[in-house]
């Protein structure tokens, strides 16, 4: 018991924990996230367990059950966890054990010992068994037993599911020290990265799934990030992906054997079937086609086929468009436009699709990074973005009492004012008259902030006057000049294309001057000097600030006395 | 954080420009939102420091 709460001697890893696959990770000496494979090999273990007289098969080897033993295989799960029977969509589980409704939980009804009866072992229960198994694998691996970790969870996960996990993860001998969401793991991975530079910028991270897609636009403004949107669906998934291809494959299979039966109506044609599908999608990752082979898929007939890519990517064409749409949507909630958006960040397994990443890089302006195995030949591998987020968390709160990271996650200490609006300086553009206003601290950042600018000054140097400012970010539209239209016949059927080629508009991102905070003048610097302007914000909106040449003495300090508190409407 | 750099120039001063030395307080900044900042990364530990012990960034610094 006391072993557990001393953090002297916990071993902490990272599990991310999806409903499709989990994944394990350990953070090494040097700071290094690495995944931890099961005793099978397998890095993304299927979160699936089956049960075969009594003995329990765990990831892969549980998922090949689905075949001859799907009744006593349990799959898709994690999402019913502390939920009411009610409330849950059982659409995943259709081809593996059902969930039933058990007093207030959820249970599955299988024969899990060797005697020949069913049991219901509750969602809970099921979660305990398999983190127990991945527990011991991680255990196995580093040769010390873990007994911590960091889980990552949807950002959409209530506190009741919460609560479920971290109970089941206590049964399985887990202490979670914290629950991090995956979105946010998703870019500590990439941050955690020993070339990761750090900047200010808005992120997006779209996760495509197996039972759900989730989409989350995060500010991560020097090193810390605030979720400003999130888009959950569970319509556009992986497992319809699959079905894309499981109903290509069955027709193909129909065409040839025109007296053979549907491989969708037989269970197990069918889970033959999804398997082969989800194989075959995955091989199209890396390949431009792949070979789809069946033995016995329907009375007792081989299938084999082949499909390349291409095929692939019109065949998934509503899916693609849909997730993009859910992404787009996403920045549209968070009230920004696809300029804003520095980075998209592809997560989940079947971001290793290159048409997940294209049709996304479709969506943005130029100036936005596409990162996706695809796209980025330094992307880390989408499927183990979560689980090395949790594993670098882990090392970073595994030396303190779990009292102290629960307090430093209290809103008291989480709950933080954000700028509503950029602060900057106004500098002179190519009309004198005009100043142009130039961003230092963008919206959306954390109070207490402290920034530095280094700024240039007129050719001959002198005195300058350093205008601070807050600043809207403004889309400047340019439409094209209207093409002279050509005079035909079928004028009314083109118009379609016509408008399409009208949206080809130029789009900016401009500033717009707001109110201005202050007036600082630096005088007599010398040419070619440069001004150093330092911003300090306070959490109350006091802003202290320091302007002098840089590499020159003294200079000068200024103090902008917090807005009058608002309340009762008198401002 | 690096130092952002502004290639633009500043303006020259105005003639007759004045002020008690050198700095003259204009407006308020707008007020700000409340957000939930993620208990997550090296950064935010460092962010929650600061407020529990209710430290500026240069005595953090120190
Ligand atoms: N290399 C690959 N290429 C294409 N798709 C892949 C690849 N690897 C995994 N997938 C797909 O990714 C999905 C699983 O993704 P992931 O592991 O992120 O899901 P999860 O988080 O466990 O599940 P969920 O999001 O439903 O809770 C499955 O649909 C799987 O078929
Ligand atoms: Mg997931």
């Amino acid at each position: 018991m006391s072993a557990e709460h001393d953090p002297a001697q916990r071993v902490a890893i990272g599990i991310s924990f999806g409903n499709s696959y989990s994944s394990i990770a350990f953070t090494t000496a040097e700071g290094k996230a690495e995944v931890i494979a099961n005793e099978d090999g397998e890095r993304q273990i299927p979160s699936i367990l089956s049960y075969v007289e009594g003995e329990e098969l765990h990831g892969g080897q549980a998922k090949s059950q689905l075949v001859r033993n799907a009744k006593n295989t349990v799959a898709y799960f994690r999402d019913f966890l502390g939920q009411e029977f009610k409330s849950i969509d059982p659409t995943p589980c259709h081809q593996s054990a059902h969930p039933v409704q058990h007093e207030s939980t959820i249970a599955f009804k299988i024969r899990d010992t060797a005697e020949d009866k069913e049991n219901e072992v509750t969602v809970s229960e099921i979660t305990t068994r398999h983190l127990k198994r991945l527990r011991s694998s991680a255990s196995n691996y580093l040769g010390k037993d873990v007994n911590a970790a960091v889980i990552t969870v949807p950002t959409n996960f209530s506190n009741a599911q919460k609560e479920a996990l971290n109970k089941a993860a206590k049964e399985a001998g887990i202490e979670v020290l914290q629950f991090i969401s995956e979105p946010v793991a998703a870019v500590l991975a990439y941050d955690a990265r020993p070339e990761a530079k750090m900047a200010d910028k808005i992120i997006v991270v779209a996760d495509l799934g197996g039972a759900r897609s989730d989409v989350a636009v995060i500010a991560s403004r020097g090193g810390i990030y605030t979720v400003l949107a999130t888009v959950h669906d569970y319509e556009v998934t992986g497992l319809k992906l699959d079905q894309v291809l499981m109903d290509h494959f069955a027709k193909e299979f129909l065409k040839k054997h025109k007296s053979a039966g549907d491989p969708r109506e037989n269970d197990r044609a069918l889970a033959k079937l999804r398997l082969e599908c989800e194989a075959v999608k995955k091989a199209l990752s890396i390949g431009t086609s792949a070979n789809f082979s069946v033995e016995s898929l329907v009375g007792g007939i081989d299938f084999t086929a082949t499909i390349n890519r291409t095929r692939y990517d019109l065949l998934g064409n509503k899916l693609f468009a849909a997730f993009v749409r859910l992404v787009t949507h996403a920045v549209e909630k968070a009230e920004l436009d696809p300029l804003d958006i520095s980075e998209v960040i592809i997560a989940g397994g079947n971001a290793n699709t290159p048409k997940v990443a294209s049709a996304l890089g479709a969506a943005f302006p130029e100036s936005t990074t596409i990162l996706a195995p695809s796209t980025s030949a330094t992307a880390i591998n989408p499927s183990e973005l979560s689980v090395r987020g949790a594993a670098i968390q882990a090392s970073l709160v595994q030396e303190f009492e779990l009292e102290d990271i629960e307090q430093s996650t209290h809103p008291m200490v989480t709950v933080t004012p954000h700028l509503s609006h950029a602060v900057g300086v106004l500098c002179i553009s190519g009309e004198e008259s005009s100043g142009i206003f130039h961003p230092i601290i963008d919206a959306e950042t954390p109070l207490p902030v402290r920034r530095i600018a280094i700024i240039a000054t007129p050719k001959e140097g002198g005195d300058v006057l350093i205008k601070l400012a807050e600043g809207s970010r403004h889309i400047k539209v340019t439409k094209p000049e209207p093409k002279p239209k050509k005079k035909s016949e079928d004028d009314e059927d083109d118009s379609d294309e016509d408008e399409s080629d009208e949206e080809e508009e130029l789009r900016e991102k401009t500033w717009k001057v707001g109110k201005v905070l202050s007036e600082a003048a630096i005088k007599g610097i010398k040419k070619g000097g440069k001004v150093e302007v330092q911003i300090n914000i306070a959490a109350d909106l006091g802003v202290n600030a320091i302007f002098r040449e840089v590499g020159g003495k003294g200079g000068v300090r200024g103090i902008i006395q917090p807005p009058k508190a608002t309340q009762n409407g008198s401002a | 954080m690096a130092s952002v750099q502004v290639s633009l120039p500043l303006p020259v001063l105005p003639q007759g420009w004045a002020a008690d030395r050198d700095f003259k307080p204009i407006g308020h900044l707008s007020d700000a939102n409340d957000r939930n900042i993620e208990p997550v990364g090296p950064h935010f530990l460092a962010h929650a420091r600061r407020k529990r012990h209710k430290r500026t960034f240069s005595e953090d610094d120190r």
